[in-house]
């Protein structure tokens, strides 16, 4: 008998996170402006959006969410991110997003649970 | 023979860690003023001067390490970052710093092995 192993069911799937992570930004500020006010509203909306549907999927791993909101005004902004773990189970993604008045960029890191 | 491991060689620290990541912060871009040809290699900088410092402590930790450089021009910048993990062991630090030109915001994630 023939047996199957898919080799990623043992990583994590960096294009299934990008997926979630572009439905829950577009769920939560998708349409709006720049708000000073609404701004803290939403990176909250957004992480926790997207940390439930990354719990979801049931799969064995801890994760952390972090999102970063900047208005358009011309301001030069840099992130980086360095990390300290299993290579070949462990993984992160991250997706900028941006509409007329601000960028977005959010990062899921996602550590296997042994 | 007694044997026993402290509490605190299996907890994330957070005050340690606060302490690692203002000195890495420091050393690597501390005089400096925003410049766009180079906020590139501060970044990656940071994160891996944070980075060693952490790894040198020795504990049984998995580490994140995320660092912003923003330019100081009137812009808001909001950050935030939810967690699902073992609160028992795992912790998080963020650490903000700036001087005239710019904000710097380093967030670090521990996650006990």
């Amino acid at each position: 008998m023939e047996e199957f192993h898919n080799g990623n069911e043992g990583s994590f799937n960096s294009d299934e996170a990008d997926n979630i992570v572009k439905e829950c930004i577009e769920g939560v500020v998708g349409a709006d402006d720049y708000s000073q006010n609404l701004v803290n509203k939403w990176t909250a909306g957004i992480v926790e959006r997207c940390l439930t549907q990354l719990v979801k999927q049931g799969k064995s791993y801890k994760y952390i969410v972090t999102c970063a909101v900047m208005q358009k005004t011309g301001a030069g902004l840099h992130t980086a991110n360095s990390c300290f773990w299993d290579t070949a189970m462990d993984g992160s993604c991250t997706v900028r997003w941006e509409n007329r008045t601000m960028y977005c960029v959010v990062s899921v890191f996602a550590v296997a649970i042994a | 023979m007694d044997e026993y491991q402290t509490e605190e060689e299996t907890t994330f620290v957070v005050d340690e860690v606060s302490k690692v990541i203002k000195e890495s912060v420091e050393a690597a871009i501390g005089g400096n003023t925003y410049q766009h040809s180079r906020v590139n290699q501060w970044t990656t900088g940071v994160v891996e001067q944070c980075l060693s410092q952490l790894s040198k402590l020795g504990k049984p930790f998995k580490y994140i390490v995320t660092c912003i450089i923003m330019q100081k021009n009137g812009a808001g910048l909001q950050t935030a970052s939810t967690c699902f993990w073992d609160n028992s062991t795992d912790g998080s630090c963020a650490v903000r710093w700036e001087n005239k030109s710019m904000y710097c915001i380093v967030s670090v994630f521990g996650l006990a092995i």
